[in-house]
């Protein structure tokens, strides 16, 4: 090749260039079109009208993506490109934060945190200082069919106050007079686990985020729970998220037990209006149990590389702590229940559901929000989380529950260190 | 006795059946996408096997949620300059390698080689490092770049040209043909069956290309159709028809270009030159 067919070369090279956007603008990184991007959209605008030269760049990557991208990003340390607002799922929060000191801006003096949900704070807290913008919420509750309870010779009074075992009890007489299953449960996924360990203020962590696994009493509460439901067989098997989803839809269970955002799925089968409740999750029998937890939740962080730091941060504090109009937009748009607790005194929020028999489940899952325990969800979750799905199976055939969890036990710790 | 006409016949139908299984297991993923870019989200999950009529709504909403014509644009520029350059640079690398001898060649040859082995995952970071150095991050010419050397392609290249004749390049430099001029005027129109296969390995490759092109694209405006697909996936409640559509839409090109050379491409792999 000549010089001129080099330059050539290069001069195109250059012409499929498109340079990154500049400064002015706020970009941020999160992960669902239907979710989480179309609700920033949203806050963008609602900004806008106040803020005319306030300019939104929302992208979105699958979450794995993100993740992904974030920590090449980070790791690298090439601020090129970064975004300046980025959706981090709270389970992962601390080991981003401690894994990549100084990537992210304290936001504690700029925003009062007192309005929010205590274990949304918390769970984003490092050195005494909080790191986040707290986002939706995983409030857990007990969506139960009043018909069928009702059938199996239960009243909803009785669901309001249950513990596991009763839970078990009502299973079983659920099964006999409907022939219906109490829940569909995937062996194969450690949702369950997570929601009924937080419910006793457990987690897979202490709190000082070292691992705890043997005499983690909430630990071993839900697995206990775990293994009470396959022994008795109330449980309609799920391979899947898809498959799961269909156990409550076609009407196959009495109930189910997860966060609030299922909400908007259990409301899209119209044809079972009316029948539909929610209570509060039932108790675990061990020290500290509560009736309320949380499955899942995300929230924003600013990244201190930013070059529009002052703009992202008055923009998040604008909207997500102060704008209780726009948490009765997204609850009623998109379903989303944030963390912001005045978001009870909205509109929306206020309005009983005829689906659920005009029940106050807004409300109600407000005053739970608030009552969530706080856990250190430490820096290696997802990891720990898979030993215990491989062992959910286990629990099934009759391995003692002791047992079980000396060799999750095992196995976690080779995983952490 | 069994005739030897029945145990050929018995050979035969069971061969049959083997192919039928293997042909069904290669067809059905496609066929199943297909299905499922005309049914709704909860016929899919629900495991329909039957075309529906959701396909309408389903590129209603994959072209009002994706901006189809920048997206499909941005992967083809990639793809088209991915597969000019690095055919042309590993051809000519791979031609170096077989005919030029020289003190390094073998060593420096094993050593290419070897670099097929470190995994991509653990060059990611100094790569990224790098492109950050240069200022292209969040740029096209970032995806194609690192591509354009291609180990598997120079030793795919070198091993054809084994049977490149040495009679036609002497003959060539008999009749006072410059080396450069050899390669592009002999050696390309000779060898264009391991072009055609060439073409096709590295269209698909970087047409699919995933990993990089997530790393280094950062905004709406330059990201691939991969991208596209997989953040379509990955919402709370993903909506399978539209992701159905976007992976049909997404395949044709490769579809395309795999027809229009299937020919050459099995020539190519047989070894071109009779």
């Amino acid at each position: 090749m000549n010089r001129k067919t080099v330059a050539l070369a290069f001069a195109g090279a250059s012409l499929i260039a498109i340079t990154a956007a500049q400064a002015a603008e706020v970009t941020v990184w999160c992960w669902d079109p239907n979710f989480n991007v179309a609700i920033m959209k949203q806050a963008g605008e609602i900004y806008a009208k106040t803020h005319p030269d306030f300019k939104l760049n929302v992208v979105d990557f699958a979450k794995a993506d993100l993740e992904q991208k974030l920590q090449t990003g980070l790791a690298s340390g090439v601020a090129d490109g970064m975004p300046d607002i980025v959706l981090i799922e709270d389970y992962g929060a601390q080991k981003y934060l401690q894994s990549f000191p100084d990537a992210f801006t304290p936001l504690s003096d700029k925003v009062d945190y007192s309005g929010f949900a205590d274990y949304k704070v918390k769970l984003a807290t490092l050195d005494g200082k909080v790191y986040s913008m707290p986002f939706d919420s995983g409030v857990a509750g007990l969506f139960y069919r009043k018909d069928m309870i009702t059938a199996a010779g239960y009243t909803p009074a009785d669901m309001q106050d249950l513990t596991w075992d009763k839970y078990v009890e009502i299973g079983k007489a659920v099964e006999a007079k409907t022939g219906k299953k109490m829940m569909g449960f995937d062996p194969n996924d450690g949702g369950l686990v997570r929601v009924l360990m937080q419910s006793a203020g457990g987690w897979y962590f202490d709190k000082d985020g070292k691992l705890s696994v043997e005499g983690n009493v909430a630990l071993k509460g839900a697995l206990d729970v775990i293994q009470k439901i396959q022994v008795n067989n109330i449980f309609r098997p799920a391979a899947g998220w898809a498959d799961w989803v269909g156990s409550f839809t076609s009407g196959e269970v009495a109930t189910v037990v997860t966060g609030v955002w299922i909400t908007g799925t259990v409301k899209s089968q119209a044809d079972q209006a009316g029948k539909w409740g929610v209570a509060p999750l039932p108790k675990l029998s061990v020290e500290g149990a509560t009736h309320f937890s949380n499955l899942g939740g995300s929230s924003w962080y600013v990244l201190s590389g930013s070059k529009a730091k002052d703009e992202s941060i008055d923009f998040l504090n604008e909207i997500y702590a102060k704008n209780i109009d726009f948490y009765q937009k997204i609850l009623v748009d998109r379903g989303a229940v944030g963390s912001l607790l005045a978001a009870r005194n909205g509109e929306a929020y206020k309005s009983n559901d005829a689906f659920f028999g005009g029940e106050p489940i807004w409300q109600n899952f407000s005053d739970w929000l608030a009552k969530v325990p706080s856990v250190n969800y430490g820096t290696f979750t997802n990891e720990v989380d898979s030993v215990v799905s491989a062992h959910q199976p286990d629990l099934a055939k009759g391995a003692s529950v002791d047992d079980v969890i000396k060799a999750i036990d095992d196995q976690a710790k080779t995983l952490v260190q | 006795m069994i005739s030897y006409g029945f145990k050929q016949r018995i050979a035969s139908v069971v061969v049959y059946i083997f192919l039928a299984v293997m042909a069904f297991l290669s067809i059905f993923p496609f066929l199943w996408m297909v299905i499922g870019a005309t049914n709704t989200t909860s016929d899919i999950v629900k495991g329909k096997m039957t075309f529906g009529e959701a396909v309408v709504a389903n590129a209603t909403t994959f072209f009002t949620q994706v901006n189809a014509p920048l997206i499909f644009w941005n992967s083809a520029k990639i793809t088209i300059i991915a597969t000019v350059l690095t055919l042309l640079i590993s051809s000519l690398a791979g031609y170096g390698f077989e005919i030029f001898s020289s003190r390094f060649r073998e060593k420096l040859y094993t050593l290419m080689l070897l670099s097929l082995m470190i995994p991509f995952a653990a060059l990611m970071i100094p790569l990224f490092m790098l492109m950050g150095k240069f200022g292209l991050i969040n740029t096209h010419i970032a995806v194609v770049l690192p591509t354009v050397a291609s180990a598997f392609i120079i030793f795919y290249f070198r091993q054809s040209t084994k049977a490149f004749p040495h009679e036609l390049r002497d003959a060539a430099r008999v009749d006072g043909l410059k080396e450069w001029q050899i390669f592009f005027l002999i050696y390309m129109p000779v060898m264009r069956s391991t072009y055609a296969a060439a073409f096709i390995i590295v269209f698909m490759t970087a047409w699919n290309s995933y990993l990089w092109p997530l790393i280094v694209l950062q905004s709406n405006e330059t990201k691939t159709i991969t991208l596209v697909i997989s953040s379509l996936g990955s919402a709370y409640y993903p909506d399978y028809g539209v992701v159905m559509i976007g992976t049909v839409l997404a395949t044709i090109p490769t579809l395309f270009v795999f027809f229009a050379m299937q020919r050459q491409f099995v020539e190519g792999m047989l070894g071109s030159v009779k």
